[in-house]
């Protein structure tokens, strides 16, 4: 059956192909602009970056890539900026990651954006490793429910990139004290290296590059990752580029005995899956030509087959393949729209313990 | 390590690396001279070039950018007094002084110079910091940050000019706007009033824009006549050369602080430049001159400000912790290429980091040498008359105001600041606390609450703590135990203050009271209604804000003379006289006119209306002649945008 529908998918990208040659490429002589709706040198800003020269590379056509950012309200911003002047044409592109997804799924009331009106171009994964310092006599994960010394996370903000760690928290039944108000992730770190707090994640390029040598070191712990979605979009793989690490769902297992299941494990889903799995989104308004989307989907597996992509990935983002809006557009709406219980469990949560209301 | 050092400055062997290094400073240069644009939007037009280019070359022209910011801001801050950056406000203030003596020159060189060696003395407490930078920031927890933040509104305090109760006004003022936005603390945005332009809070560029730039363009437009009151470049770059070697020691302090500020995560260069004014202030016997041109006063914070940029590649470099919004973009750039600094950066990239440093300092002596070359032709654009200057620089303004978010809010933003800024100069108040609060304000409350948060209160005993804490209180001590020694000898009064004859209230000063008055009991009404986590340092600003502000209310409205204030309130030729307030006020509508213009039928229109119009009605240049000027305007603005990417407004009619 699979078989069956890899020759079908051959056969047709080749017949596609062959009518790309037919007609002038839908994006010759044209530029696509990316709006960036964060700071120049953030992480997203950065994904961005090194995507788009890929793109000129290999978008039929070659259109101009052009980056701009158009930072604020915590990006929500740049997405109205987005919403209010894009055209369904294909030029102009956003570049979003969770912290653009969760206020508009909980209904911001700055969030003039609806990503239910727009059509994922690609994706681009981010990997988290949760760490903690020895201090805490944690050696494995089950050592996580009798830490020696009171276990203390520092974070940004609830609604950000902190949330699938703080659901994981909550799912795993961790007694965590959380302390939010860092202003990124590399202050957070810092703190963890100065013992200000002992439980810590990264992404994996900076867990490779900073953590690692801590580790090395003796003063920190890696414990587990995020996971990898399977073909089903179920958070239940180890992530490729830490594959030594176990996946949030092995830990819930270890310590529980059995499957996690039930809304806070579908909760931990879907906001893991909008922040790492699908952590990078582009995406362009509803109504864009097919030939525009034929056209960014394709240039995705040109990409990915790039020996200079490959090699540079593995540096910049850790190695994460870029996947085709195509094949992964049904998960991230599956997560942006979790079922309401699902959606009530986390925003009791948000309301609850960290004090957000929307 | 020497090795390294010497391979890495042959690497500019290279013509093509060197030519970009110089696009770089080029760029940098551009950006710092006009008013508004930031070193991150250098930085940014350069982006797209330097993704296509191998990692020594890219951190060279991105360095040479970075570095010259803060050296060529220093031309429109001392010429027309609106700060070239943030941080270049006290130099906007001593500065531009000093030029309308007529003596730009000295002014001009003693600030490049300082800049010069400030940035210079960064790179080299860049280079000397690398091996002991490490267990030093690891000493530095949230609660020395915390105190490190008291300590910069501190320095404030020296700032606060002859009447206090005005100087704590505007510093608590500063804190109220620094406030605006996300809380750092909690999940709760503060004062937007459903604005989406104000979710972020407002930006550092458009506030001293504003506060500084606007109110300074319409005292020169009720004014006329040209900046200087005297004839001839004055004094000569000679006197800002020994300006500069006489105060030495005050320029090592300055960059100093200024590297020190630089590896604070929460301190930046604004904060710097405004902490070594405090410091040049509070070390000086002779204050007098401080607020009327005081050369020590462009010193001490130029070289601040340049050491700064340096100090911010420090964490940046060991830690990929930026030490502001510029180094983000490099540590970004150096993220594309693959590169994470870190514990491993100065064994592995060893001759990357010497790029940096060489290019730094490459950067600081080239850009201070074209600026040195420029200066005699923009030193006598202080001599023809404002009006013509006006246009332009107004134009300048909106149009680097309006690259911060790109939002029609910006123009707003500054029209309102600039008519705070105004308010607050006409009725003598000091502006230099409330930038100070406001770049301090979010800083502090979020190291305050991590510092809560993760130690409870045993890090009252901390030694760092301590250690700053000690800083904060034994100089104020010291120096009132001197000035209660003083006062045992007579000493000459000096004059404060013009005889109370006319006791009508000032209407401006009365405004400016009420508006202080009615921010506070703003601020501390919704400030009860926010979360626990997000209401504390609302209320610490307006409840004393509100009850002080009644006082100078009360003061105004029985008529207490405003008098010759701290800032630049006196004329310097002494005479009292200041322009009328319906001047002024014809002034501040022609600012409104054009922004609210650019606002409503787009960038293009309202500016070539607006130039033409004052060239030919203020500046009394011929109509065909003035309409040419303004043709020749428009074209030099959009040969600027088109190559440093910036965007305008379109205009809400002709969408």
């Amino acid at each position: 059956m699979r078989v069956l529908a890899a020759i079908l998918t051959v056969a047709a990208a080749l017949g596609l192909g062959g009518s790309v040659l037919a007609q002038p490429a839908y994006y010759a002589g044209k530029t696509i602009e990316v709006v960036v709706p964060f700071a120049p040198g953030g992480a997203a800003d950065v994904g961005a970056r090194f995507v788009a020269p890929f793109l000129e590379k290999h978008v039929a056509g070659n259109p101009r890539v052009s980056v701009r950012n158009v930072p604020g309200g915590g990006s929500m911003l740049g997405a109205s900026f987005f919403a209010a002047n894009a055209k369904p044409d294909g030029l102009m592109v956003l570049c979003t990651t969770s912290s653009t997804v969760f206020p508009w799924m909980f209904g911001h009331p700055s969030a003039r954006y609806d990503l239910s009106k727009m059509r994922v171009a690609m994706t681009l994964a981010f990997g988290p490793v949760v760490y903690v310092s020895p201090r805490t006599g944690v050696r494995r994960p089950a050592d996580l429910l009798r830490p020696a010394e009171p276990l203390v996370y520092g974070g940004i903000a609830a609604t950000g990139s902190d949330l699938p760690v703080l659901i994981a928290f909550e799912l795993l039944r961790l007694p965590v004290k959380v302390v939010l108000g860092f202003e990124g992730r590399g202050p957070v770190r810092l703190a963890f290296e100065r013992g200000e707090t002992n439980l810590d994640f990264q992404f994996t390029p900076v867990y490779l590059t900073q953590v690692v040598p801590l580790v090395r070191d003796g003063k920190a712990v890696p414990l587990f990752t995020g996971g990898a979605p399977n073909a089903r979009g179920e958070l239940v793989l180890r992530d490729p580029v830490v594959p030594d690490l176990p996946s949030v769902f092995e830990v819930y297992r270890e310590l529980y005995g059995s499957r996690p299941a039930g809304p806070r494990w579908r909760a931990y889903e879907a906001a893991a899956a909008l922040t790492f799995s699908y952590g990078l989104t582009w995406w362009v308004p509803e109504g864009t030509p097919e030939a525009a989307l034929r056209a960014l989907y394709e240039s995705v597996d040109r990409i990915v087959a790039d020996r200079e992509f490959q090699e540079r990935a593995k540096s910049v983002t850790g190695g994460y393949p870029l996947r085709r809006g195509d094949q992964v557009e049904a998960a991230v709406r599956k997560a942006m729209q979790p079922t309401l219980d699902v959606k009530k469990w986390i925003a009791d949560l948000l309301r609850d313990k960290y004090n957000v209301r929307f | 390590m020497v090795d390294a050092a010497l391979n890495a400055l042959a690497t500019f062997a290279s013509p093509l690396r060197l030519g970009l290094l110089l696009v770089g400073v080029l760029a940098g240069l551009v950006v710092g001279i006009l008013p508004g644009l930031g070193g991150i939007v250098a930085i940014s037009l350069l982006l797209p070039l330097i993704f296509r280019l191998d990692p020594p070359t890219a951190l060279a022209t991105l360095t040479g950018a970075l570095a010259v910011v803060y050296t060529a801001d220093v031309i429109t801050s001392v010429l027309v007094g609106t700060p070239g950056s943030p941080a270049a406000a006290p130099t906007a203030m001593e500065g531009h002084a000093l030029a309308r003596q007529g003596q730009a020159a000295r002014a001009l060189a003693a600030a490049f110079l300082s800049s010069v060696a400030g940035g210079l003395l960064g790179v080299v407490g860049l280079t000397l910091s690398i091996p002991v930078a490490r267990p030093l920031v690891m000493l530095l927890g949230s609660p020395e940050l915390f105190s490190f933040t008291v300590l910069g509104l501190a320095y404030a305090g020296s700032l606060l000019g002859r009447s206090p109760l005005r100087g704590l006004l505007s510093g608590l003022l500063g804190l109220l706007l620094g406030l605006v936005g996300p809380a750092p603390a909690a999940a709760e945005f503060r004062y937007t009033f459903g604005q989406l332009y104000l979710l972020d809070g407002l930006s550092l560029e458009v506030l001293a824009l504003g506060v500084f730039g606007v109110a300074e363009v319409v005292s020169l437009l009720a004014r006329g006549g040209a900046i200087a009151r005297q004839a001839g470049l004055g004094g000569g770059w000679w006197d800002g050369v020994r300006d500069v070697l006489t105060h030495r020691w005050l320029v090592v302090r300055g960059a100093l602080i200024g590297v020190w500020a630089g590896i604070l995560p929460a301190i930046g260069a604004t904060a710097a430049s405004w902490m070594a004014y405090g410091h040049a202030v509070a070390t000086s016997r002779d204050r007098d001159r401080f607020g009327r041109g005081d050369v020590r006063g462009i010193v001490a914070p130029e070289s601040a400000n340049n050491a700064a940029t340096a100090g911010d590649l420090i964490p940046t470099l060991l830690f990929s912790v930026p030490g502001g919004p510029a180094a983000a973009v490099i540590l970004g750039a150096l993220y594309a290429y693959g590169v994470y600094p870190g514990p491993r950066l100065i064994q592995d990239h060893l001759d990357l980091v010497y790029v940096i440093v060489w290019s730094f300092s490459l950067a600081n002596i080239l850009g201070a040498a074209v600026c040195f070359a420029l200066s005699p032709a923009v030193a006598r654009l202080t001599h023809i008359p404002f009006a013509w200057v006006a246009p332009p620089l107004l134009v300048t303004m909106a149009l680097g105001a309006y690259q911060t978010t790109r939002h029609a809010g910006d123009l707003l933003a500054l029209l309102l600041l600039g008519l705070l800024g105004w308010a607050m100069k006409r009725s003598g108040w000091p502006r230099a606390p409330l930038l100070i609060g406001f770049v301090l304000a979010k800083p502090m409350e979020r190291y305050f609450w991590l510092t809560v948060k993760l130690h409870g209160w045993s890090w009252l005993g901390h030694p760092g703590v301590l250690a700053i804490a000690a800083l904060i209180v034994v100089p104020p001590l010291v120096a009132a135990v001197r000035r209660a020694r003083a006062q045992s000898r007579p000493t000459p009064g000096r004059g404060v203050g013009a005889p109370a004859t006319d006791t009508r209230p000032e209407p401006v000063a009365v405004f400016m009271a009420a508006v202080a008055v009615l921010a506070f009991g703003l601020g501390a009404g919704q400030g009860l209604g926010f979360q626990y986590d997000a209401r504390l340092m609302p209320l610490l600003a307006s409840v004393p804000g509100l009850f002080l502000g009644v006082v100078q209310l009360a003061r105004v409205v029985r008529g207490e003379p405003v008098g010759p204030v701290d800032e630049e309130g006196v004329d310097d030729d002494g005479s009292p006289q200041r322009p009328r307030v319906q001047a002024e006020l014809y002034g501040f509508g022609v600012v409104a006119a054009y922004l609210l213009g650019v606002w409503l039928v787009g960038f293009h229109v309202a500016s070539f209306g607006f130039v033409a119009l004052l060239l030919w009605q203020a500046g009394k240049v011929r109509p065909p002649l003035a309409v040419l000027s303004a043709a020749a305007a428009l074209a030099c603005f959009q040969l600027l945008a088109a190559g440093f990417d910036l965007r305008w407004p379109t205009g809400l009619l002709l969408r």
